[in-house]
């Protein structure tokens, strides 16, 4: 029997995502060294293969107030962290090609705008002036200027090296094996190594681990109803500039979006649910080039590169965060469904203040666990 | 998959069309099965066979060319399908191969595949490589095979091998000035260090030693100076080459600095040895393992050539690099067993014992052959010296500009995978898709981070391998209405 490191920390969080590495900043920027483990590298999955939209609109209305208070961190993030993360406010268009869509559109914009979110909506002819490169498949748009991109390996790398420099530890190449739980309040985490076996006596998890989440809460006897989702971006060669926005299609199922040199990252709005495979396929790349029907110009385009990523479904789209009834200590974001990248910063932040606190800025209520009432969660 | 796209069905596919793969579509068509060989050049040939343009219409044809133009000659009269100017730009699951070429489907299903891509040259980072005027042997070689053409007037080659023997053998018959051929090997004193052994290696490779005699004596002739145990440390020049500072190397291939000194020229052909061309071999899901003596990551593969991939097959360099000889044998094994495979014979051995003596003579062969690869690999293999000659401001990831200095700060900002690397620095994002940085960066990670190669992995592979036109996979019917 090898032995067994055992450390203490305030706190542990497992997952070197977003989430985890901002909970780890925020954490030491008050002076709480957290310990993250991360079972492979920081951004590994859903992180660093997302396309490194900063959105506020077309959100659910439990998240958009989430975003918004994101977006407010993003805008200082730079100058905050000390790195280039390729932030950008260059504008969200979320498109509709159908009276119908346009109708869902409208009235999205009436709530975003009574929830102080500034959009515009855009008939055909203000599409044309204001994006001209668009195909004319569509019958109008909404626009919000405040919505951007970022590179999402350099912002969660950032908060990392942040989060290290005030003092937190990551652990990478570490996988947390085991939560212990003594007379409901989190008691310890045990993990796998590089260096052996590790045991981290610990009053507060957070946990944070994406599509992995729910397999070691089910020692704790909860069950999370998260499931695995593969989602593929292709990239193109670099092209002369001919758009700075984000634009997305729901009737298309495709987003586009330039990167700084000029590469145009091409994703699915659709995705396949159910499987951890990180396979590129034919399928998605076809998929993909379908983008030339929304932006004709890419017609000139080279695709140079792909990759897929693992994303983590809740039921209803929306994350599940803050603590979880009967475990004191637990502390749970996982579930983002593909929104987690602008997310990430706040999430992190109010985790921060669910540990420093007891309580967060702002209300997390309504995506809390405990909203999938009819699956079981006591232990 | 979209209805409109044209799926091709096929029994065996042999991608590249150099001496393995000419080779294995031969052995596969004579054997019966209906055979389509794939390659991305103009004209068949591959590297060694190398054809010269059609364009410029040339009667005599060299040495290789001649038997590289019979053997094509072969494979197209065994009713071979030819596709060149196709690029094989993916694989995906049940043998589907994505292609891009003028005559080209767009997708091929294939009962089997024989991998013959070759190899690649391997890159050296040093100050001054990306300066125009440097070059691996390799483009020399084809400017002056394919298009006749010099790469320039006063020529030095650096690296290792015979093969650098040849080409600037090839440059001084075609009128260039070559100021020196260098050799890192400390050659002679390995050679004589076991002659029986050597020897051995050395027999029945009689064509080999008269190339080589006949390279040697050509830059004899022309007072060419040849010296083993010289490296180049750097290139010089602002936006052209003018110069190149060589030293002594030691067995390390470390230089010895009191021997640097400069000499002038306005080309440098690199040639540092091969790297197997495994990028479609891996998106396949084939094994690789790390074998340095045979050019690094090599498919592992059995008897029969045939990879842990059922109906996928290797042969010739890459699947370790072995040269042209071993390429045309290995290639031939395979057509045969892919044949055989396709035509419900399995790989069993009543067939086998049909072709008994053949495939006896065809695996005495290879063994001779991977003898004399052994002794190659030990004499013509670069020392770690050569991994040091980059200094922090030398470009290491030529398509995104990426220096050494940026390859170690990610490190030791704690990046310690090859991924993580290219995610925060860039390296291997651009066109070559991590081709050619990708053994740079993996030296660099592996010394910062004091492992092997083997450990530090590779890049990640993943379609398109390389890049393909958007309107390639588009929708053709619909036409946006802009």
């Amino acid at each position: 029997m090898a032995d067994v490191r055992t450390l203490e920390a305030p706190v542990v969080i497992i997952g070197g995502g977003i989430v985890g590495c901002a909970a780890a900043y925020y954490l030491a920027c008050r002076g709480v060294r957290a310990v993250l483990l991360e079972r492979s590298v920081i951004a590994a999955e859903a992180s660093g293969r997302n396309g490194g939209g900063v959105r506020a609109q077309c959100r659910d209305r439990r998240e958009r107030r989430l975003a918004m208070a994101s977006i407010k961190l993003w805008e200082g993030l730079q100058a905050e962290l000390g790195a280039d993360v390729e932030y950008v406010q260059a504008g969200n268009i979320r498109l509709a090609a159908t009276e119908e869509r346009m109708a869902q559109l409208v009235s999205e914009a009436e709530e975003e705008l009574a929830d102080g979110l500034q959009v515009e909506v855009w008939d055909r002819q203000q599409l044309r002036r204001r994006a001209p490169y668009l195909s004319g498949a569509f019958v109008g748009a909404k626009y919000c200027a405040t919505d951007g991109i970022a590179n999402p390996i350099l912002a969660t790398w950032a908060f990392a090296q942040a989060a290290r420099r005030n003092g937190a530890t990551l652990l990478t190449h570490t996988q947390a094996v085991e939560v212990q739980v003594e007379r409901g309040q989190v008691a310890g985490v045990r993990a796998r190594g590089p260096q052996g076996e590790l045991k981290i006596e610990t009053p507060f998890l957070i946990h944070a681990a994406g599509p992995w989440t729910p397999e070691l809460a089910l020692g704790l006897g909860i069950h999370i109803p998260v499931e695995p989702a593969r989602s593929v971006v292709v990239v193109t060669q670099p092209m002369p500039l001919i758009f700075k926005e984000f634009v997305s299609s729901h009737d298309f199922g495709i987003y586009a979006r330039p990167a700084r040199k000029g590469h145009i990252h091409i994703g699915g709005v659709t995705i396949k649910t159910g499987s951890f495979d990180k396979e590129v396929t034919l399928e998605a790349m076809t998929h993909m080039a379908r983008s030339v029907l929304m932006v004709p110009a890419l017609q000139k385009a080279n695709f140079l590169r792909a990759w897929a990523g693992t994303l983590a479904m809740t039921p209803d789209r929306v994350p599940v965060i803050g603590p979880v009834d009967g475990i004191r200590g637990y502390l749970l974001a996982s579930g983002f469904s593909g929104h987690g990248f602008c997310l990430g910063p706040i999430v992190g932040k109010l985790l921060s203040e669910l540990v420093l606190e007891g309580e967060p800025s702002l209300s997390l209520d309504d995506l809390r666990l405990a909203r999938f009432a009819d699956t079981p969660t006591q232990p | 998959m979209t209805p409109e796209r044209e799926m091709v069905q096929a029994e065996v596919v042999v991608i590249g069309a150099g001496p393995a793969g000419l080779s294995a579509a031969l052995a596969a068509a004579r054997a019966g099965a209906r055979v389509t060989l794939i390659d991305n050049n103009h004209q068949p040939g591959g590297q060694y066979f190398r054809q010269p343009a059609v364009e410029l219409r040339v009667r005599k044809l060299a040495g290789h060319q001649r038997v590289g133009q019979a053997l094509t000659q072969r494979v197209t009269a065994a009713g071979v399908r030819l596709l060149t100017e196709t690029t094989v730009w993916g694989a995906f699951e049940d043998k589907v191969l994505a292609l891009y070429g003028p005559e080209a489907p767009e997708f091929i299903r294939a009962q089997a595949i024989v991998l013959a891509r070759g190899a690649y040259e391997r890159p050296a980072a040093f100050p001054g490589w990306t300066l125009p005027g440097v070059m691996m042997s390799g483009a020399a070689q084809i400017l002056l095979k394919s298009q006749r053409i010099l790469p320039g007037q006063r020529v030095v080659l650096a690296g290792t091998g015979p093969l650098q023997l040849v080409v600037a053998a090839g440059l001084v018959q075609a009128g260039a000035q070559v100021v020196a051929v260098l050799d890192g090997s400390p050659l002679l004193r390995r050679i004589l260090f076991r002659p029986l052994h050597n020897g051995l290696a050395l027999w029945g490779q009689w064509s080999r030693l008269a190339e080589g005699l006949s390279s040697w004596w050509t830059l004899r002739r022309a007072g060419v100076p040849f010296r083993t145990g010289w490296g180049v440390l750097a290139a010089h020049g602002q936006d052209q080459l003018t110069g190149v500072t060589i030293a002594q190397l030691d067995d390390q291939w470390r230089p010895r600095p009191d021997t640097a000194t400069m000499l002038a020229c306005d080309t440098l052909c690199c040639g540092y040895g091969f790297i197997p061309a495994t990028h479609l071999s891996r998106l396949l899901g084939v094994r690789h393992e790390w074998q340095p003596r045979r050019g690094g990551w090599v498919p592992l593969r059995d008897r029969h050539l045939q990879t842990n991939v059922p109906g996928v097959f290797a042969a010739g360099d890459c699947a370790g690099i072995g040269g042209a000889e071993l390429a045309v044998i290995e290639g031939e094994l395979a057509g045969r067993a892919a044949a055989a495979q396709v035509q419900g014979n399995g790989l069993n051995p009543s067939h086998e014992d049909a072709a008994n003596g053949e495939l006896e003579r065809l695996r005495r062969a290879m063994r001779r052959e991977q003898r004399f690869q052994q002794l190659y690999s030990e004499l013509f293999t670069p020392g770690p010296g050569l991994d040091d000659l980059a200094r922090p401001e030398t470009i290491v990831c030529r398509c995104e500009g990426v220096t050494r200095a940026q390859v170690s700060q990610a490190v030791q900002s704690g990046a310690d995978t090859l991924a993580m690397v290219k995610g925060i620095a860039r390296c291997g994002m651009g066109n070559c898709q991590g081709r050619i940085c990708g053994p740079l960066v993996a030296t660099l990670v592996a010394q910062e981070t004091g492992r092997d190669w083997a450990q530090v992995g590779q890049f990640s592979v993943r379609p398109p391998i390389f890049p393909i036109p958007v309107a390639a996979l588009a929708p053709r019917a619909e036409h946006p209405s802009n």
